[in-house]
Protein backbone atom coordinates (compact mmCIF):
# COMPACT_ATOMS: atom_id res chain seq x y z
CA UNK A 1 0.00 0.00 0.00
CA UNK A 2 1.62 3.02 -0.92
CA UNK A 3 1.89 6.40 0.80
CA UNK A 4 -0.49 8.29 -1.54
CA UNK A 5 -3.27 5.81 -1.51
CA UNK A 6 -3.36 6.31 2.87
CA UNK A 7 -3.51 9.88 2.48
CA UNK A 8 -7.21 10.59 1.52
CA UNK A 9 -8.69 8.24 4.98
CA UNK A 10 -5.84 9.33 7.08
CA UNK A 11 -6.84 12.91 6.49
CA UNK A 12 -10.61 11.88 6.90
CA UNK A 13 -10.20 10.33 10.16
CA UNK A 14 -7.81 13.49 11.31
CA UNK A 15 -11.08 15.42 10.80
CA UNK A 16 -10.26 17.91 8.11
CA UNK A 17 -12.78 19.71 6.39
CA UNK A 18 -15.52 17.75 4.35
CA UNK A 19 -15.93 18.48 0.84
CA UNK A 20 -19.52 17.79 0.96
CA UNK A 21 -21.69 17.49 4.45
CA UNK A 22 -25.51 16.23 3.60
CA UNK A 23 -27.67 17.10 7.06
CA UNK A 24 -31.17 15.28 6.85
CA UNK A 25 -31.71 15.88 3.38
CA UNK A 26 -35.39 14.56 1.92
CA UNK A 27 -35.87 14.81 -1.44
CA UNK A 28 -39.88 14.15 -2.72
CA UNK A 29 -41.01 14.20 -6.25
CA UNK A 30 -44.64 15.78 -6.79
CA UNK A 31 -47.08 17.22 -4.49
CA UNK A 32 -49.96 15.58 -2.48
CA UNK A 33 -51.29 12.47 -2.73
CA UNK A 34 -48.80 11.62 -5.87
CA UNK A 35 -46.08 12.49 -3.90
CA UNK A 36 -43.05 10.16 -4.23
CA UNK A 37 -40.49 10.46 -1.87
CA UNK A 38 -37.09 9.65 -3.29
CA UNK A 39 -34.52 9.84 -0.69
CA UNK A 40 -35.51 10.38 3.18
CA UNK A 41 -33.12 11.79 6.01
CA UNK A 42 -30.03 11.26 4.36
CA UNK A 43 -26.78 12.35 6.25
CA UNK A 44 -23.54 12.04 4.82
CA UNK A 45 -20.20 13.40 5.07
CA UNK A 46 -17.70 13.46 2.27
CA UNK A 47 -14.18 13.77 3.05
CA UNK A 48 -11.40 15.63 1.36
CA UNK A 49 -9.44 13.71 -0.98
CA UNK A 50 -11.97 10.48 -0.03
CA UNK A 51 -13.27 8.01 -2.39
CA UNK A 52 -16.76 7.25 -1.89
CA UNK A 53 -18.83 4.71 -3.44
CA UNK A 54 -22.60 4.04 -2.95
CA UNK A 55 -24.34 1.26 -3.77
CA UNK A 56 -27.89 0.23 -3.56
CA UNK A 57 -30.57 -1.73 -6.12
CA UNK A 58 -31.98 0.04 -8.94
CA UNK A 59 -34.69 3.41 -7.65
CA UNK A 60 -32.98 3.67 -4.61
CA UNK A 61 -32.41 7.13 -4.97
CA UNK A 62 -28.79 7.21 -5.23
CA UNK A 63 -28.65 9.01 -8.59
CA UNK A 64 -31.10 12.07 -7.11
CA UNK A 65 -28.88 12.07 -4.31
CA UNK A 66 -26.05 12.65 -6.67
CA UNK A 67 -27.84 14.81 -8.97
CA UNK A 68 -28.67 17.36 -5.35
CA UNK A 69 -25.24 17.16 -4.85
CA UNK A 70 -24.18 18.29 -8.35
CA UNK A 71 -26.78 21.40 -7.80
CA UNK A 72 -28.68 19.70 -10.87
CA UNK A 73 -31.74 18.93 -8.68
CA UNK A 74 -33.12 21.07 -5.07
CA UNK A 75 -33.61 19.11 -1.77
CA UNK A 76 -37.28 19.01 -0.29
CA UNK A 77 -35.52 19.44 3.22
CA UNK A 78 -32.79 19.54 4.68
CA UNK A 79 -29.06 20.77 4.41
CA UNK A 80 -26.22 20.23 1.54
CA UNK A 81 -23.05 22.29 2.46
CA UNK A 82 -19.76 22.40 0.53
CA UNK A 83 -16.96 24.43 0.01
CA UNK A 84 -17.05 23.70 -3.64
CA UNK A 85 -19.12 25.64 -6.10
CA UNK A 86 -19.51 23.69 -8.73
CA UNK A 87 -19.14 20.31 -8.64
CA UNK A 88 -17.93 17.93 -11.84
CA UNK A 89 -20.09 15.63 -12.80
CA UNK A 90 -20.30 12.50 -15.12
CA UNK A 91 -23.19 10.58 -16.53
CA UNK A 92 -24.47 7.04 -16.63
CA UNK A 93 -23.85 7.88 -20.78
CA UNK A 94 -20.71 9.45 -21.96
CA UNK A 95 -22.73 12.84 -23.05
CA UNK A 96 -20.22 13.81 -25.21
CA UNK A 97 -21.54 16.78 -27.92
CA UNK A 98 -21.53 14.46 -31.63
CA UNK A 99 -20.22 17.75 -33.45
CA UNK A 100 -17.07 18.37 -31.87
CA UNK A 101 -13.53 16.06 -31.64
CA UNK A 102 -12.64 14.60 -28.79
CA UNK A 103 -10.00 17.53 -27.76
CA UNK A 104 -12.69 20.35 -28.62
CA UNK A 105 -15.14 18.03 -25.80
CA UNK A 106 -12.48 18.21 -23.45
CA UNK A 107 -11.94 21.39 -24.02
CA UNK A 108 -15.49 22.86 -23.14
CA UNK A 109 -15.50 23.61 -19.88
CA UNK A 110 -12.24 25.41 -20.35
CA UNK A 111 -13.63 27.62 -22.84
CA UNK A 112 -16.66 27.96 -20.51
CA UNK A 113 -14.39 29.47 -18.05
CA UNK A 114 -12.67 31.55 -20.90
CA UNK A 115 -9.32 29.95 -20.24
CA UNK A 116 -6.92 31.26 -23.00
CA UNK A 117 -6.22 29.47 -25.91
CA UNK A 118 -2.76 28.41 -25.37
CA UNK A 119 -3.37 27.08 -21.74
CA UNK A 120 -6.04 25.56 -23.23
CA UNK A 121 -4.67 23.17 -25.16
CA UNK A 122 -1.74 22.83 -22.97
CA UNK A 123 -3.54 21.50 -20.15
CA UNK A 124 -6.19 19.41 -22.74
CA UNK A 125 -2.64 17.65 -23.93
CA UNK A 126 -2.36 16.73 -20.52
CA UNK A 127 -5.50 15.48 -19.75
CA UNK A 128 -6.11 13.39 -23.00
CA UNK A 129 -2.37 11.79 -22.26
CA UNK A 130 -3.86 10.76 -18.48
CA UNK A 131 -6.08 8.92 -20.44
CA UNK A 132 -4.67 7.57 -22.75
CA UNK A 133 -6.65 9.59 -25.67
CA UNK A 134 -4.14 11.83 -27.34
CA UNK A 135 -3.90 9.61 -30.07
CA UNK A 136 -7.55 10.28 -31.14
CA UNK A 137 -7.88 14.41 -30.58
CA UNK A 138 -8.89 14.87 -33.76
CA UNK A 139 -11.86 12.26 -33.53
CA UNK A 140 -15.12 12.56 -33.28
CA UNK A 141 -17.31 10.65 -30.23
CA UNK A 142 -18.91 8.26 -33.15
CA UNK A 143 -15.58 6.52 -34.60
CA UNK A 144 -14.53 5.55 -30.63
CA UNK A 145 -15.58 2.75 -28.82
CA UNK A 146 -17.64 2.53 -25.32
CA UNK A 147 -15.34 3.24 -22.92
CA UNK A 148 -13.05 5.56 -25.14
CA UNK A 149 -16.02 7.54 -25.14
CA UNK A 150 -16.49 7.24 -21.20
CA UNK A 151 -12.49 8.39 -21.05
CA UNK A 152 -13.07 11.04 -22.56
CA UNK A 153 -16.37 12.19 -20.70
CA UNK A 154 -13.73 11.52 -17.59
CA UNK A 155 -11.25 14.23 -19.03
CA UNK A 156 -13.97 16.46 -19.73
CA UNK A 157 -14.82 16.18 -15.99
CA UNK A 158 -11.08 16.96 -15.03
CA UNK A 159 -11.60 19.77 -17.21
CA UNK A 160 -13.51 21.21 -15.20
CA UNK A 161 -11.11 21.91 -12.32
CA UNK A 162 -13.59 20.77 -9.24
CA UNK A 163 -11.97 19.04 -6.62
CA UNK A 164 -15.25 17.12 -6.48
CA UNK A 165 -16.20 14.74 -9.20
CA UNK A 166 -19.34 13.33 -8.83
CA UNK A 167 -19.69 9.37 -11.02
CA UNK A 168 -23.17 8.32 -11.44
CA UNK A 169 -22.12 4.70 -12.90
CA UNK A 170 -20.30 5.87 -15.71
CA UNK A 171 -19.09 2.32 -16.39
CA UNK A 172 -22.40 0.45 -16.45
CA UNK A 173 -22.78 -0.12 -19.80
CA UNK A 174 -19.01 -1.62 -20.22
CA UNK A 175 -17.57 -4.81 -20.28
CA UNK A 176 -16.00 -6.50 -18.17
CA UNK A 177 -12.42 -5.99 -19.74
CA UNK A 178 -13.01 -2.06 -20.86
CA UNK A 179 -14.71 -1.35 -17.13
CA UNK A 180 -11.74 -3.04 -15.41
CA UNK A 181 -9.02 -0.79 -17.36
CA UNK A 182 -11.21 2.09 -16.39
CA UNK A 183 -11.08 1.34 -12.77
CA UNK A 184 -7.45 1.00 -13.13
CA UNK A 185 -7.30 4.92 -14.51
CA UNK A 186 -10.05 6.19 -12.30
CA UNK A 187 -7.82 5.07 -8.94
CA UNK A 188 -4.22 6.31 -10.89
CA UNK A 189 -5.98 9.76 -11.62
CA UNK A 190 -7.67 9.67 -7.83
CA UNK A 191 -4.34 9.02 -6.58
CA UNK A 192 -2.38 11.91 -8.92
CA UNK A 193 -4.54 14.60 -8.38
CA UNK A 194 -5.96 13.90 -4.71
CA UNK A 195 -9.43 15.07 -6.11
CA UNK A 196 -12.59 13.42 -3.54
CA UNK A 197 -15.07 11.42 -5.69
CA UNK A 198 -18.26 10.45 -4.96
CA UNK A 199 -19.01 7.29 -7.08
CA UNK A 200 -22.46 5.56 -7.49
CA UNK A 201 -22.94 2.36 -8.74
CA UNK A 202 -25.27 -0.60 -8.93
CA UNK A 203 -22.41 -3.43 -8.65
CA UNK A 204 -21.15 -4.11 -5.13
CA UNK A 205 -17.44 -5.61 -6.37
CA UNK A 206 -17.10 -2.21 -8.16
CA UNK A 207 -17.87 -0.30 -5.12
CA UNK A 208 -15.47 -2.79 -3.00
CA UNK A 209 -12.67 -2.44 -5.47
CA UNK A 210 -12.69 1.33 -6.20
CA UNK A 211 -13.94 2.78 -2.56
CA UNK A 212 -12.42 3.67 0.87
CA UNK A 213 -15.95 3.96 2.04
CA UNK A 214 -18.89 2.13 0.52
CA UNK A 215 -22.55 3.50 1.54
CA UNK A 216 -25.53 1.11 0.95
CA UNK A 217 -28.87 2.49 0.35
CA UNK A 218 -31.97 1.05 1.30
CA UNK A 219 -34.87 1.51 -1.06
CA UNK A 220 -37.65 3.17 -1.34
CA UNK A 221 -37.58 5.81 0.19
CA UNK A 222 -33.85 6.41 -0.25
CA UNK A 223 -31.75 6.05 3.70
CA UNK A 224 -28.64 5.49 4.29
CA UNK A 225 -28.26 2.17 5.06
CA UNK A 226 -24.91 1.25 6.66
CA UNK A 227 -21.49 2.10 6.09
CA UNK A 228 -18.53 0.04 5.52
CA UNK A 229 -14.70 1.32 5.36
CA UNK A 230 -12.80 -0.73 3.16
CA UNK A 231 -9.53 -1.23 4.32
CA UNK A 232 -8.17 -3.55 1.57
CA UNK A 233 -4.73 -2.01 0.23
CA UNK A 234 -4.27 -0.68 -3.06
CA UNK A 235 -3.79 -1.90 -5.89
CA UNK A 236 -6.62 -4.19 -5.49
CA UNK A 237 -8.40 -6.42 -8.04
CA UNK A 238 -11.81 -7.12 -8.44
CA UNK A 239 -11.11 -10.89 -8.17
CA UNK A 240 -8.53 -10.54 -4.63
CA UNK A 241 -9.97 -12.84 -1.79
CA UNK A 242 -10.74 -9.77 0.29
CA UNK A 243 -12.64 -7.58 -2.32
CA UNK A 244 -14.59 -10.63 -3.03
CA UNK A 245 -15.56 -11.25 0.82
CA UNK A 246 -16.62 -7.70 1.49
CA UNK A 247 -18.57 -7.52 -1.62
CA UNK A 248 -20.11 -10.89 -0.84
CA UNK A 249 -20.69 -9.37 2.69
CA UNK A 250 -22.36 -6.22 0.94
CA UNK A 251 -24.63 -8.42 -1.41
CA UNK A 252 -25.98 -9.84 1.56
CA UNK A 253 -27.01 -6.65 3.47
CA UNK A 254 -28.17 -5.51 -0.18
CA UNK A 255 -30.52 -8.99 -0.83
CA UNK A 256 -32.68 -8.20 2.60
CA UNK A 257 -33.05 -4.43 1.88
CA UNK A 258 -34.71 -5.87 -1.53
CA UNK A 259 -36.06 -8.85 -0.24
CA UNK A 260 -38.14 -6.76 2.72
CA UNK A 261 -38.60 -3.96 -0.10
CA UNK A 262 -40.29 -6.78 -2.59
CA UNK A 263 -43.13 -8.46 0.41
CA UNK A 264 -43.69 -4.78 1.65
CA UNK B 1 -26.65 6.09 -62.04
CA UNK B 2 -30.53 5.66 -61.40
CA UNK B 3 -31.47 9.47 -61.55
CA UNK B 4 -30.37 9.35 -65.60
CA UNK B 5 -32.27 6.37 -66.00
CA UNK B 6 -35.53 8.29 -64.57
CA UNK B 7 -35.08 11.00 -66.46
CA UNK B 8 -34.32 9.05 -69.30
CA UNK B 9 -37.67 7.37 -68.68
CA UNK B 10 -39.39 10.37 -68.57
CA UNK B 11 -37.85 12.04 -71.66
CA UNK B 12 -39.33 8.75 -72.90
CA UNK B 13 -42.69 9.16 -72.18
CA UNK B 14 -42.91 12.41 -72.94
CA UNK B 15 -42.05 11.99 -76.04
CA UNK B 16 -44.59 8.56 -76.89
CA UNK B 17 -47.18 11.47 -75.93
CA UNK B 18 -45.85 13.68 -78.73
CA UNK B 19 -45.96 10.71 -81.21
CA UNK B 20 -49.37 9.47 -80.01
CA UNK B 21 -50.33 12.93 -81.18
CA UNK B 22 -51.46 14.86 -78.29
CA UNK B 23 -53.41 17.82 -79.26
CA UNK B 24 -55.16 20.39 -77.56
CA UNK B 25 -58.76 21.00 -77.53
CA UNK B 26 -57.56 24.33 -79.44
CA UNK B 27 -55.87 21.94 -81.82
CA UNK B 28 -52.46 22.53 -80.69
CA UNK B 29 -49.81 20.01 -80.96
CA UNK B 30 -47.66 19.22 -77.86
CA UNK B 31 -44.35 20.03 -78.68
CA UNK B 32 -41.73 17.40 -77.62
CA UNK B 33 -38.50 17.54 -75.00
CA UNK B 34 -36.62 18.37 -78.32
CA UNK B 35 -38.85 21.15 -79.10
CA UNK B 36 -38.45 22.44 -75.57
CA UNK B 37 -34.26 22.33 -75.63
CA UNK B 38 -34.33 23.96 -78.93
CA UNK B 39 -36.73 26.96 -77.38
CA UNK B 40 -34.24 27.07 -74.03
CA UNK B 41 -31.40 27.58 -76.76
CA UNK B 42 -33.47 30.17 -78.38
CA UNK B 43 -34.23 31.93 -75.37
CA UNK B 44 -30.45 31.88 -74.34
CA UNK B 45 -29.39 33.41 -78.00
CA UNK B 46 -32.14 35.84 -77.82
CA UNK B 47 -30.55 37.05 -74.43
CA UNK B 48 -34.14 36.55 -72.93
CA UNK B 49 -33.60 33.77 -70.66
CA UNK B 50 -30.58 34.95 -68.38
CA UNK B 51 -32.22 38.28 -67.40
CA UNK B 52 -35.37 36.31 -66.65
CA UNK B 53 -33.12 33.30 -64.53
CA UNK B 54 -31.51 36.51 -62.94
CA UNK B 55 -34.63 38.39 -62.13
CA UNK B 56 -36.21 34.99 -61.03
CA UNK B 57 -32.86 34.00 -58.64
CA UNK B 58 -32.63 36.62 -57.32
CA UNK B 59 -35.98 37.41 -56.22
CA UNK B 60 -35.79 33.61 -54.37
CA UNK B 61 -32.37 34.54 -52.85
CA UNK B 62 -34.13 37.83 -51.08
CA UNK B 63 -37.33 36.51 -50.56
CA UNK B 64 -35.94 33.02 -48.94
CA UNK B 65 -33.16 34.93 -46.47
CA UNK B 66 -36.46 36.95 -45.25
CA UNK B 67 -38.58 34.09 -44.59
CA UNK B 68 -34.86 32.34 -43.02
CA UNK B 69 -34.83 35.22 -40.44
CA UNK B 70 -38.49 35.46 -39.87
CA UNK B 71 -38.75 31.99 -39.44
CA UNK B 72 -35.53 31.86 -36.92
CA UNK B 73 -36.72 34.62 -35.08
CA UNK B 74 -40.24 33.07 -34.53
CA UNK B 75 -38.97 29.50 -33.82
CA UNK B 76 -36.41 30.31 -31.58
CA UNK B 77 -39.07 32.38 -29.30
CA UNK B 78 -41.81 30.13 -29.57
CA UNK B 79 -39.39 27.39 -29.21
CA UNK B 80 -37.82 28.91 -25.01
CA UNK B 81 -41.10 30.50 -24.57
CA UNK B 82 -43.56 27.95 -23.63
CA UNK B 83 -46.80 30.74 -23.75
CA UNK B 84 -45.40 31.94 -27.09
CA UNK B 85 -45.09 28.24 -28.46
CA UNK B 86 -48.98 27.40 -27.09
CA UNK B 87 -50.26 30.69 -29.28
CA UNK B 88 -47.92 29.98 -32.59
CA UNK B 89 -47.74 26.20 -32.92
CA UNK B 90 -50.57 24.97 -34.39
CA UNK B 91 -50.86 28.10 -36.30
CA UNK B 92 -47.75 27.49 -37.94
CA UNK B 93 -48.35 24.21 -39.12
CA UNK B 94 -52.21 25.32 -40.45
CA UNK B 95 -49.92 27.88 -42.13
CA UNK B 96 -47.49 25.15 -43.58
CA UNK B 97 -50.53 23.24 -44.89
CA UNK B 98 -52.04 26.63 -46.42
CA UNK B 99 -51.07 26.99 -50.36
CA UNK B 100 -49.21 30.14 -50.43
CA UNK B 101 -51.02 30.86 -53.47
CA UNK B 102 -53.90 32.03 -51.88
CA UNK B 103 -51.49 34.98 -50.70
CA UNK B 104 -51.09 35.90 -54.57
CA UNK B 105 -54.29 37.57 -54.60
CA UNK B 106 -53.87 39.52 -51.54
CA UNK B 107 -50.38 40.72 -52.46
CA UNK B 108 -51.67 41.98 -56.16
CA UNK B 109 -54.18 43.91 -54.14
CA UNK B 110 -51.81 45.44 -51.24
CA UNK B 111 -48.64 45.37 -52.80
CA UNK B 112 -48.78 45.84 -57.08
CA UNK B 113 -51.54 48.31 -57.01
CA UNK B 114 -49.28 50.58 -54.99
CA UNK B 115 -46.56 50.28 -57.60
CA UNK B 116 -44.44 47.19 -55.21
CA UNK B 117 -44.22 44.57 -57.18
CA UNK B 118 -41.00 43.46 -56.11
CA UNK B 119 -42.32 43.20 -52.61
CA UNK B 120 -45.59 41.48 -53.43
CA UNK B 121 -43.46 38.34 -54.53
CA UNK B 122 -41.06 38.99 -51.07
CA UNK B 123 -44.19 38.72 -48.99
CA UNK B 124 -45.79 35.59 -51.01
CA UNK B 125 -42.22 33.75 -50.80
CA UNK B 126 -41.67 35.09 -46.71
CA UNK B 127 -45.70 33.34 -46.46
CA UNK B 128 -44.87 30.34 -48.15
CA UNK B 129 -41.48 29.56 -46.64
CA UNK B 130 -40.99 31.10 -42.91
CA UNK B 131 -43.65 28.12 -41.61
CA UNK B 132 -41.16 25.89 -42.44
CA UNK B 133 -38.30 27.24 -41.00
CA UNK B 134 -40.18 27.85 -37.70
CA UNK B 135 -41.64 24.38 -37.56
CA UNK B 136 -37.44 23.37 -38.42
CA UNK B 137 -36.29 25.15 -35.52
CA UNK B 138 -39.33 24.50 -32.78
CA UNK B 139 -38.89 20.30 -34.13
CA UNK B 140 -34.82 20.53 -34.07
CA UNK B 141 -35.01 21.98 -30.47
CA UNK B 142 -37.33 19.53 -29.32
CA UNK B 143 -34.67 16.92 -30.13
CA UNK B 144 -31.69 18.12 -28.45
CA UNK B 145 -31.19 15.11 -25.76
CA UNK B 146 -32.21 16.36 -22.60
CA UNK B 147 -28.94 14.72 -21.28
CA UNK B 148 -27.36 18.26 -23.04
CA UNK B 149 -28.89 20.47 -21.29
CA UNK B 150 -28.04 18.52 -17.93
CA UNK B 151 -24.23 18.69 -19.18
CA UNK B 152 -24.95 22.36 -19.90
CA UNK B 153 -25.94 22.87 -16.40
CA UNK B 154 -23.45 21.21 -15.02
CA UNK B 155 -20.68 23.06 -17.01
CA UNK B 156 -22.24 26.26 -15.59
CA UNK B 157 -23.25 27.11 -19.40
CA UNK B 158 -25.96 29.38 -19.32
CA UNK B 159 -27.63 32.48 -21.75
CA UNK B 160 -25.36 33.24 -25.06
CA UNK B 161 -23.37 30.17 -23.93
CA UNK B 162 -25.47 28.03 -23.65
CA UNK B 163 -27.17 28.90 -27.33
CA UNK B 164 -23.47 29.17 -28.75
CA UNK B 165 -22.13 25.81 -27.27
CA UNK B 166 -25.22 23.66 -26.65
CA UNK B 167 -28.39 24.28 -28.31
CA UNK B 168 -27.29 26.49 -31.94
CA UNK B 169 -24.67 23.14 -32.63
CA UNK B 170 -27.14 20.44 -31.50
CA UNK B 171 -30.10 21.76 -33.44
CA UNK B 172 -28.32 22.41 -37.11
CA UNK B 173 -29.32 19.38 -38.42
CA UNK B 174 -33.05 19.68 -37.40
CA UNK B 175 -32.94 23.53 -38.80
CA UNK B 176 -31.30 22.29 -42.19
CA UNK B 177 -34.22 20.19 -42.61
CA UNK B 178 -36.47 22.38 -42.00
CA UNK B 179 -34.43 25.21 -44.79
CA UNK B 180 -34.62 22.32 -47.35
CA UNK B 181 -38.28 22.21 -46.87
CA UNK B 182 -38.71 25.79 -46.85
CA UNK B 183 -36.81 26.53 -50.01
CA UNK B 184 -38.84 24.01 -52.21
CA UNK B 185 -41.79 26.43 -50.60
CA UNK B 186 -40.07 29.54 -51.49
CA UNK B 187 -39.60 28.17 -54.90
CA UNK B 188 -43.25 27.36 -55.79
CA UNK B 189 -44.51 30.20 -53.86
CA UNK B 190 -42.60 32.32 -56.22
CA UNK B 191 -43.43 30.56 -59.34
CA UNK B 192 -47.04 31.08 -58.80
CA UNK B 193 -46.56 34.81 -57.65
CA UNK B 194 -44.63 35.26 -60.81
CA UNK B 195 -47.07 33.65 -62.64
CA UNK B 196 -49.80 35.60 -61.74
CA UNK B 197 -48.82 38.86 -61.31
CA UNK B 198 -45.27 38.61 -62.81
CA UNK B 199 -45.92 40.21 -66.01
CA UNK B 200 -46.44 43.64 -64.13
CA UNK B 201 -42.60 43.13 -62.63
CA UNK B 202 -40.01 42.70 -64.61
CA UNK B 203 -39.82 39.37 -66.41
CA UNK B 204 -38.40 36.19 -64.81
CA UNK B 205 -39.00 32.64 -65.50
CA UNK B 206 -42.87 32.53 -64.04
CA UNK B 207 -43.56 35.22 -66.58
CA UNK B 208 -42.14 33.98 -69.40
CA UNK B 209 -44.51 30.93 -68.88
CA UNK B 210 -47.25 33.57 -68.73
CA UNK B 211 -46.54 34.59 -72.14
CA UNK B 212 -46.09 31.10 -73.26
CA UNK B 213 -49.85 30.86 -72.59
CA UNK B 214 -51.24 34.30 -73.88
CA UNK B 215 -49.08 33.74 -77.28
CA UNK B 216 -49.82 30.10 -77.02
CA UNK B 217 -46.55 29.25 -78.11
CA UNK B 218 -46.51 25.84 -76.51
CA UNK B 219 -42.60 25.48 -76.45
CA UNK B 220 -42.33 28.40 -74.61
CA UNK B 221 -44.26 27.20 -71.90
CA UNK B 222 -42.60 23.80 -72.19
CA UNK B 223 -39.14 25.34 -71.99
CA UNK B 224 -40.44 27.44 -69.21
CA UNK B 225 -41.55 24.43 -67.30
CA UNK B 226 -38.24 22.94 -67.88
CA UNK B 227 -35.96 25.64 -66.94
CA UNK B 228 -38.33 25.82 -63.18
CA UNK B 229 -38.02 22.57 -62.69
CA UNK B 230 -34.42 22.34 -63.27
CA UNK B 231 -33.11 25.53 -61.28
CA UNK B 232 -35.26 24.12 -58.31
CA UNK B 233 -33.59 20.95 -58.07
CA UNK B 234 -30.07 22.69 -58.91
CA UNK B 235 -30.29 24.81 -56.08
CA UNK B 236 -31.16 22.01 -54.05
CA UNK B 237 -28.26 19.57 -55.23
CA UNK B 238 -25.67 22.44 -55.34
CA UNK B 239 -27.07 23.98 -51.66
CA UNK B 240 -29.13 22.15 -49.57
CA UNK B 241 -28.05 18.69 -49.68
CA UNK B 242 -24.47 19.11 -49.14
CA UNK B 243 -25.38 20.59 -46.36
CA UNK B 244 -26.95 18.60 -44.63
CA UNK B 245 -25.05 15.51 -45.73
CA UNK B 246 -21.68 17.39 -44.31
CA UNK B 247 -23.48 17.96 -41.02
CA UNK B 248 -24.55 14.46 -40.48
CA UNK B 249 -21.73 13.02 -41.61
CA UNK B 250 -19.21 15.18 -39.24
CA UNK B 251 -21.80 13.22 -36.20
CA UNK B 252 -21.40 9.91 -37.88
CA UNK B 253 -25.49 10.01 -38.49
CA UNK B 254 -24.86 8.95 -42.24
CA UNK B 255 -24.28 5.12 -43.44
CA UNK B 256 -21.10 5.13 -45.62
Amino acid sequence: MSAVALAPQALRIAGTEPVVRLQRVTKVYGHGRAAIPALDDVSLVVGKGEFLCIVGASGCGKSTLLSLIAGLDRATAGRIESPVARPAMMFQEPALLPWLTVRRNVELPLRLRRVEPTERSVRVNRLLNMVGLIDFADSRPHQLSGGMRQRVALARALAQDSELLLMDEPFGALDAITRDALHEDVTRIWEETGRSIVFVTHNVREAVRLGDRVVLMTSRPGRVGRLWDVDIARPRSLDAVEVAALATEITARLRLEVGSDTTQ
Amino acid sequence: MPRLLAIGILLGLWQLLVVVGVKSPAGLALPGPGDALAKIGDLARQGVLYPALLNTLRRAATGYALALLVGTVIGLAAARIPVLRAAVGSLLAGLQSLPSVVWVPIAALFLVAGGQDENAMYFVVIMGAFPSIAMGVLSAYDHIPPLHFRLARSLGARGPQLYRHFIISAALPGYVAGMKQAWAFSWRSLMAAELIIGSLASSGLGSLLDNGRSLGDLPLMFAAVLTILVVGIAVDDVIFTPLERGLLRRRGLLAT
